[in-house]
């Protein structure tokens, strides 16, 4: 626990430093904006966290948010009511997910390969299954998701509350928890001691797969617009926030908690920075330069509490 | 380890330092005064760029302080959304716009309307119909009849090729509303010379680099291939590139959009034909005069046509 408030402590200080610089930041529908723009790289990196927390990387997971949300598009303008074109967007996700995980522990490849493959696969699925065009055009009860609010809280953030919610609950209470710990701690150890790794490793890059699907329905919804082109570099995005949130490359260290908080650093960074009116080629220098930062605070952390660093 | 946390620190006072300074330096416009927002497609097309340098002169002859801010990629219409969300939270006074996806970002639109910030639209339209569903509504529109555009394209690609021959078209991005509409125009002229045909129309989405392996594929697939049209300038250079590496420079006619800097001197080295010239620094300049005349409470016309030519020199 220690770890998150270190990364809490970053988020507060940041805060603060908008509070002082800007009159716009702290006023409640600017935190409630930042929230809600925290919502679609938020859940992607509960996935993140998962498949991180297993020593393994997933690059996929922008690509099948753009491949679900078209098959969504597709099936919806095919005629399914939303609620099932929702869940074809829903299974397609899975489906990736799934088969990401498969590729690792049947094939054997690395996961930067596997995913990177099929981060061309999804992509090149969703261009050919839209024919490069957006597909709009939703109806309205659809895109409250994106647009309507509970007590005065936008949708998408009690979706990604409720989300991390039950990933804490998974990650600290259950067998599958225990178990991508104990994988991404030591594989081989978790292997001898019956663990039935490759059908646990499937499955966290199924949930990597399934929230990304969740993500793109989001995204549809606020955009009334399936892009074949939507979610680029959001791996990168969802990865950083993860790592931000203290979560250890190698795999077996870390929380969910922390990527929230993460993904609240990066949606505090980019919205005060826009408040501030910084150039948008400087906005890009800065985010960089926090991810870095971040890390190396991470590793001078360990270094005092005398855990591996590489 | 000492050590090691001393570079943390510094580390991160230095990353933070940067944008404050930038803040601090600025801080004594931002809220006094008028100030407009920008809000482009990208900073990475010349193009922009220049519009951006219109409306930066057109703001400091008028004394407003003027914000540029745009995604880092073009295509990124979900980060544009957020830009603008943010802007809404601050003292803008306007917004001007070119949208990076003419119907995603119609809800932004919606929401600078709920916080009366007049919304004006430069380059790229907002899709009229999704607009009209939103009940959201924008001041004025300043820009190039693209249509036009493409069809004076056409007529110069029919003429140099005397009426006959195989034609390709690089695309920019789907759904984006000035490349269909170039294509649109470029295509009708096509269509009054029987002897000319469209074989091979395919997107690069924009970019530089795509349009260089559309073209190599192409001119794989159609060694017949005599003119290719790009529905931008970027392209078009993509386009030149794999002409000349293949061999062919000077045996085809490249024509672009835009006639920015570097398709006007590739133009006058002879190895590409023509561009469209549209006026970046006119739509900026456009722009900020007129959010200043709408906030003055004065009207201003609904379309704001900017004059385009061919470019052949």
């Amino acid at each position: 626990m220690r770890r998150e408030f270190g990364t809490l402590a970053g988020l507060l200080v940041l805060c603060m430093a908008l509070w002082i610089a800007t009159p716009h930041f702290l006023t409640t529908a600017n935190l409630l904006n930042v929230v809600e723009q925290s919502t679609l790289i938020g859940i992607i990196a509960v996935g993140m966290t998962f498949v991180i927390l297993t020593a393994g990387i997933d690059l996929s997971v922008g690509s099948i948010v753009a491949l679900s949300g078209v098959a969504m598009g597709t099936a919806f303008r095919a005629g399914l009511p939303i609620f099932a074109a929702a869940l074809t967007g829903l299974a397609v996700g899975l489906a990736c997910g799934l088969a990401n995980g498969a590729l690792i522990t049947l094939g054997r490849l690395p996961p930067f390969i596997a995913t990177l493959g099929m981060m061309s696969i999804a992509r090149g699925g969703a261009l050919m299954l839209s024919d490069g065009r957006p597909i709009s055009g939703y109806s309205d009860g659809f895109r409250a998701l994106a647009t309507g609010d509970l007590l005065g809280i936008p949708l998408p953030v009690v979706i990604m509350l409720a989300i991390y919610g039950i990933a804490h609950f998974v990650l600290s209470r259950t067998t599958l928890g225990r178990y991508t710990y104990a994988i991404g701690g030591n594989e081989e150890a978790a292997e001898l001691s019956g663990i039935r790794v490759r059908a646990y490793k499937s499955a966290v890059y199924g949930i990597a797969g399934l929230l990304s699907a969740v993500t793109s329905i989001l995204l549809v919804a606020r955009l009334d617009s399936a892009q074949p082109i939507a979610g680029i570099m959001y791996e990168l995005d969802a990865i950083a926030a993860v790592v931000i949130g203290g979560t250890s490359l190698l795999g077996g260290s870390g929380s969910v908690i922390g990527t929230l908080i993460g993904a609240l650093i990066m949606g505090v960074l980019r919205n005060g920075l826009n408040l501030l009116g910084v150039s948008s080629y400087l906005q890009q220098v800065a985010i960089g330069g926090v991810i870095i930062v971040a890390v190396l605070m991470d590793m001078a952390l360990r270094r005092r509490a005398r855990l591996p660093t590489e | 380890m000492r050590s090691a946390r001393w570079s943390t620190w510094i580390a991160i006072a230095a990353v933070l330092a940067g944008p404050f300074a930038w803040a601090c330096n600025r801080g004594d416009d931002v809220g006094g005064g008028t100030t407009v927002a920008l809000v482009l497609k990208t900073l990475n097309n010349p193009f922009f760029i220049e519009l951006a340098a219109g409306a930066q002169e057109a703001a400091d002859s008028l004394g407003i302080e003027l914000l540029v801010q745009a995604p880092d990629r073009e295509i990124d219409v979900e980060k544009q959304m957020q830009i603008i969300e943010n802007l809404l939270q601050t003292d803008i006074d306007a917004l001007a716009l070119t949208p990076s996806g003419s119907r995603e970002v119609v809800p932004a639109i919606a929401k600078a309307n709920r916080a009366e910030v007049p919304v004006l639209i430069v380059d790229t339209r907002a899709d009229a119909e999704a607009l009209a569903a939103a009940g959201a509504t924008v001041a004025t529109f300043i820009g190039s009849d693209n249509v036009e555009g493409g069809r004076i394209a056409g007529r110069f690609v029919a003429e140099a090729l005397g009426g006959e021959g195989n034609v390709a078209v690089i695309e920019g991005i789907p759904g984006h509303e000035t490349g269909d509409s170039r294509l649109r125009g470029f295509r009708e002229a096509i269509s009054e010379y029987p002897g000319i045909s469209i074989v091979a129309s395919q997107t690069a989405n924009w970019e530089r680099d795509q349009a260089f392996n559309v073209t190599q594929n192409m001119l794989q697939s159609h060694s017949d291939l005599r003119a290719i049209f790009a529905a931008n300038d970027v392209m078009a250079l993509g386009a030149v590139e794999a002409v000349a590496s293949a061999g062919r420079t000077g045996d085809l006619v490249v024509v672009g959009f835009d006639a920015q800097d570097e398709a006007v001197a590739a133009i006058r080295e002879g190895v590409m034909s023509a561009s469209i010239a549209q006026h970046p620094r006119e739509m900026g300049r456009i722009a900020v005069e007129s959010a200043w005349k709408i906030l003055q409470g004065d009207s201003v016309p609904a379309e704001q046509p900017v004059s385009i030519e061919l470019v052949t020199e």
